[in-house]
């Protein structure tokens, strides 16, 4: 569900940055506005123009690249897309993708160790031993004198295997290097690697992300695995929203995985083994899986030479399994409530089909038209003139769009206002949706903005290759990207009234009420 | 405030976009680095062949990169004061420019502390004399324009961004919205009503109560620099406060704009005169900047929130300023200790298991002290190992030297990467204009750029010594005292721990 980063770092020092990142964030993925006739078409040229930059190939083993030329300034960014994610993983075992994740960063037999050859045989007696532990706890509760030994053991021998690992080298190699933004991320629909060099360096990314991949070790695994459930304390376990969130995605979906928490829950976080992970990165990290973006002051020609040379050296293997899971319609209303030190928000989603469904465009004209700006129907009923919210919206996609989805909508309720309020509120919004026509001049609205938040993204060497990356592994053509525009650009008002009246419905909608603790 | 509260909105579609895919980044380097945020225009020459083979990377050579070349500008000052930066940008049909005012909600009376913020949001969303702001929304957002206003602590801010067909329209009502705000009573009406709901909610987030109240111990409860907006002074505005502080504060001589795009300069400076030349400058001397005046206050606070199995902390005490000679020493310092490879992440996180974020900064500001900031989150049993952790590293880089290693790992993460400070002429622009505003060199990034790759072991020691002291420091920790196991106390053997009461004033009337 969520996605959930590598790392972060001086958390409180970033606000203002974060900030902007949100702005931009949420000016790439707006669709919003108009169109007198030809507005925003200047853009279309210089769409066409960074189309006409765009080269894509397979390697023999399946491992697919995408390559756009931008020589603006001397630099590349570079994204590694494993199409695998929270929504892949068995019962039992949530949290595996991100965790593997997270091991990615640890290194290879060449990096990250001072000597893999003694360190190797360190790291499966570590192994054995927790296996040894946690049958005799299992088998003696929580008083067997023996455990007491073992624990001892282990903690020397973790310290000792330590002393041959180089912590973070793999990072710290891309740092030193001129390496900027490494970072990854891990959602229901996938895992995400990143970062930009200076453009004298693809082929030293050729050589490390290629050998992350090919030869990686899975070292320090039991502290890595307190730092994961650090994370999960504190994007879950103590923050009102992620709590909130993680029960509503188990009520909204029945059967379908993403239902399950991506950071994973507690039990499962603390049950995964190294072998585990072993036994997912074999099925899902096979080249077939994986897609690369690289987008910046290169030459196609010798990226392609690099990666046949780096990445040709994977062996094919077999297809991933698909997830096969169907989520069944949904035709009774759902709630839950969930109470925590929190002022009130109200949410609720409704199923709507994946990110190929012809119907997408018509979603995102929707969200756009109750979400994007002052002029969107919800800030102007609910924050401006009712002012029973201090902010809402509708999005879609969540938490994923490879498969169907949620259209999830979230109010915040403004002082002397109750979800009550909110929901009645988005109601009459939903309402009116469903019962007249859209205006034109909103529809037009959005598909303008939609072209010019492209336009605008043009220019990130990151975001394009993020974009790029997303359409081809999602909807096995990158072109996509550039043709949602004109799928916006064809919806109607009657597609609207047709969808907005086959989706918001009560039988197809869950609802999630986050209420403080004192209230009663 | 209103700017809190629209960081706020932010935040919050950040995270439901996050928890929707998945980019929520936090960069490295925000605060020190902060200062390398910038643009330029360098082409590189095509590389040499590819390997035919593949390469372990330390057998890897690499070709040097070409000199980092500035995008040509224009400065010039209007008759009335307006100083104009242009920088001309074709790559795509757009055109952005922004506006820094010299103002600051650290001028505004602390018992009406959220004066500025409100007076930076209606400039905006209170419509000018000539234009309503549902009007002015219409427009901009039908041809997926935009213009925004705020104050922050040190700068008001005024942007804008128009594809380049709708530039006039555009530059026309951004130029309306600066001269001739109208602060309608309902916009105004609506701000504080959504100021009040942020009041409300400002608890939420135990993180938020970390770093809000550790800025009150060290900068002191009534400094400009970390009071906060209660509903007490929220109600103590009204409408003709925002308009008496526009007046005081936002006239042509205190602005420095700097536009980029797909535009001619020369034709640019004509429509910026056009639109600026006829605003009469003030005349009075803009208000003197408030001195930061730390209270200090060195020891153990703790925020008793019963319901979290997480302790978040937050340590720090005074920093200082980018100007200061050891500016590059101390971020090479910052180098060593975070990152990849940093001390605080291979030892707090990755060898001890401790937390998911760990960190410990020098942060500077432009022209008042910043804060030395540690901290992190760890699960409430280990809070007093955690707090430890982070104080051996800090002790550890006082007394004794780093590695050569280290050194050259620190100083190679900023030069080789100095590049992305000029990746987009934006960058260059709004740095030259920030440097503009708090009268620092042009160059200054080039200073530092050199200052960075002079710093020797013994620089770092030094400034760690003479910067950081352990013993003034002010730790705050929000957990809950029944989980906290060895208690906090454990911590304080001279001094007790102090336990602040963060519960929201009440309205008083």
């Amino acid at each position: 569900m969520r996605s959930v980063n590598f790392w972060r770092v001086f958390p409180r020092l970033s606000h203002v940055r974060r900030s902007a990142i949100a702005v931009s964030l949420a000016a790439i993925c707006a669709i919003a506005v108009w169109s007198v006739p030809g507005v925003a078409r200047a853009a279309d040229s210089y769409i066409q123009r960074t189309i006409d930059r765009v080269t894509d190939f397979t390697l023999d083993n399946g491992m697919k690249f995408i390559v756009l030329e931008r020589h603006e300034a001397p630099t590349i960014s570079f994204i590694t897309y494993a199409n695998v994610g929270g929504v892949d993983e068995p019962v039992g075992k949530t949290g595996i993708a991100h965790f593997l994740e997270h091991l990615a960063f640890k290194g290879t037999t060449r990096i990250g160790t001072t000597d893999y050859a003694a360190e190797a045989p360190l790291l499966d007696r570590l192994d054995e031993l927790h296996d040894e532990i946690e049958r005799k706890k299992a088998a003696a509760g929580d008083s067997s004198g023996g455990i007491a030994a073992l624990e001892a053991e282990f903690a020397a021998l973790e310290t000792e295997a330590s002393s041959y690992a180089v912590q973070n080298e793999f990072g710290q190699i891309v740092q030193r290097s001129g390496g900027v933004g490494l970072n990854a991320t891990t959602s229901s629909d996938a895992t995400r690697y990143f970062y930009s060099f200076p453009s004298n360096k693809l082929e030293l990314w050729m050589s490390l992300e290629s050998e992350r991949f090919l030869d990686p070790v899975f070292r320090e695994f039991y502290n890595e695995q307190q730092v994961i459930l650090e994370e999960r304390r504190l994007r879950t376990d103590n923050s009102p929203i992620g709590a909130t969130i993680e029960t509503f995605l188990d009520t909204a979906f029945a059967v379908h995985p993403y239902s399950q928490p991506t950071i994973g829950t507690a039990e499962d976080i603390a049950n995964l083994t190294r072998a585990d992970i072993r036994d997912f990165f074999e099925t899902y990290y096979v080249p077939n899986n994986l897609t690369v973006a690289i987008v910046g002051d290169v030459d196609p020609d010798e990226v392609r030479e690099l990666a046949e040379v780096y990445f040709g050296r994977y062996e094919r293997g077999s297809e991933p399994p698909q997830v096969t899971e169907v989520e069944p319609v949904q035709t009774e209303p759902r709630s839950i409530e969930v109470r925590m030190q929190s002022e009130p928000w109200y949410i609720e989603g409704y199923h709507r089909p994946a990110l190929d469904h012809p119907d997408n465009a018509t979603y995102d004209a929707i969200a756009a038209i109750l979400s994007d700006g002052r002029t969107s129907r919800l800030y102007r009923s609910l924050v401006q003139d009712k002012q029973i919210a201090l902010f809402a919206e509708g999005f879609n996609g969540f938490p994923g769009d490879r498969y169907p989805n949620l259209m999830l909508f979230y109010g915040l309720t403004a002082p002397g206002s109750s979800v009550d309020d909110v929901e009645v509120a988005l109601h009459d919004e939903i309402e009116q949706l469903k019962a007249e026509p859209v205006n034109e001049v909103e529809l037009d609205r959005a598909k303008t903005q939609a072209r010019a938040a492209l336009l605008r993204a043009l220019d990130s060497n990151s975001g394009m290759a993020s974009s790029l990356v997303e359409y081809q592994a999602k909807t096995g053509d990158w072109h996509n990207l550039f043709d949602q525009i004109e799928a916006i650009e064809a919806v109607t008002t009657d597609d609207i009234l047709r969808v907005a009246n086959a989706t918001f419905n009560e039988g197809n909608r869950t609802v999630a009420r986050l209420l403080p603790l004192d209230e009663s | 405030m209103i700017s809190l509260l629209r960081r706020f909105s932010n935040r919050l579609s950040r995270l439901f976009r996050a928890l929707r895919s998945g980019s929520t980044l936090r960069s490295l380097g925000i605060g020190l680095f902060g200062l390398l945020t910038a643009a330029a225009i360098v082409l590189l020459q095509p590389q040499a062949s590819a390997a035919a083979t593949p390469h372990h990377y330390t057998e890897l050579e690499f070709p040097p990169l070409s000199e980092i070349q500035l995008p040509d500008y224009t400065r010039v000052q209007l008759d009335n004061g307006v100083i104009l930066y242009l920088v001309e940008d074709r790559e795509l049909p757009l055109v952005s420019g922004f506006a820094t005012i010299r103002t600051g909600s650290r001028l505004e009376p602390a018992e009406k502390t959220g004066l500025a913020g409100l007076t930076g949001t209606l400039m905006r969303t209170g419509g000018t004399t000539s234009r309503s702001a549902d009007e002015i929304d219409l427009t901009l957002e039908q041809i997926a324009a935009s213009v925004e206003t705020s104050i922050g602590t040190t700068a008001g801010s005024a942007s804008f961004s128009a594809l380049s067909e709708d530039l006039d329209t555009v530059f026309e009502i951004f130029a309306d919205v600066l001269q001739n705000p109208a602060f309608d009573a309902d916009k105004l009406a609506l701000a504080k009503n959504q100021a009040n709901g942020s009041i409300a909610r400002r608890n939420d987030d135990p993180d938020d109560i970390a770093g809000r109240e550790l800025n009150k111990l060290i900068y002191g409860d009534g400094s400009p620099y970390a009071r906060t907006i209660e509903y007490s002074t929220l109600a103590n505005i009204d409408r003709q406060d925002l308009i008496d502080f526009y007046k005081a504060n936002i006239s042509p001589d205190r602005i420095i704009l700097g536009l980029v795009g797909d535009f001619d300069a020369e034709t640019m400076k004509q429509k910026a005169n056009e639109q600026f030349g006829r605003w009469q400058p003030a005349t009075s001397a803009a208000p003197a900047v408030p001195v930061a005046d730390p209270s200090e206050n060195p020891g153990l606070f703790f925020v008793d929130r019963p319901e979290l199995t997480q302790s978040y902390v937050q340590m720090g005490h005074i920093g200082g300023l980018r100007n200061s000679p050891d500016y590059a020493q101390l971020g090479v310092m910052n180098g060593v200790l975070n990152g990849f490879g940093g001390r605080m992440f291979d030892e707090v996180r990755s060898r001890q298991g401790l937390a998911y974020s760990v960190y410990a900064a020098w942060s500077a500001n432009y022209d008042y002290p910043g804060i030395f900031i540690a901290g992190g989150q760890t699960q409430s049993e280990n809070t007093v190992d955690f707090i430890r952790a982070i104080r051996t590293e800090i002790d550890r880089i006082r007394n004794v030297p780093i590695d050569p290693d280290e050194l050259k790992a620190a100083q190679d993460k900023t030069l080789n990467s100095f590049i992305f400070n000029f990746a987009d002429p934006a960058q260059t622009l709004s740095r030259l204009v920030r440097y503009e505003y708090y009268g620092y060199p042009s160059d200054f990034i080039f200073q530092y750029q050199r200052g960075v790759a002079e710093t020797t072991i013994e620089d770092v020691q030094r400034v760690a010594r003479t910067y950081l002291n352990p013993d003034e420091l002010t730790i705050l920790v929000v957990g809950s005292s029944e989980q906290i196991e060895p208690p906090l106390d454990t911590l304080a053997s001279d001094r007790s721990v102090q336990t602040l009461d963060v519960t929201i004033p009440e309205p008083t009337s």
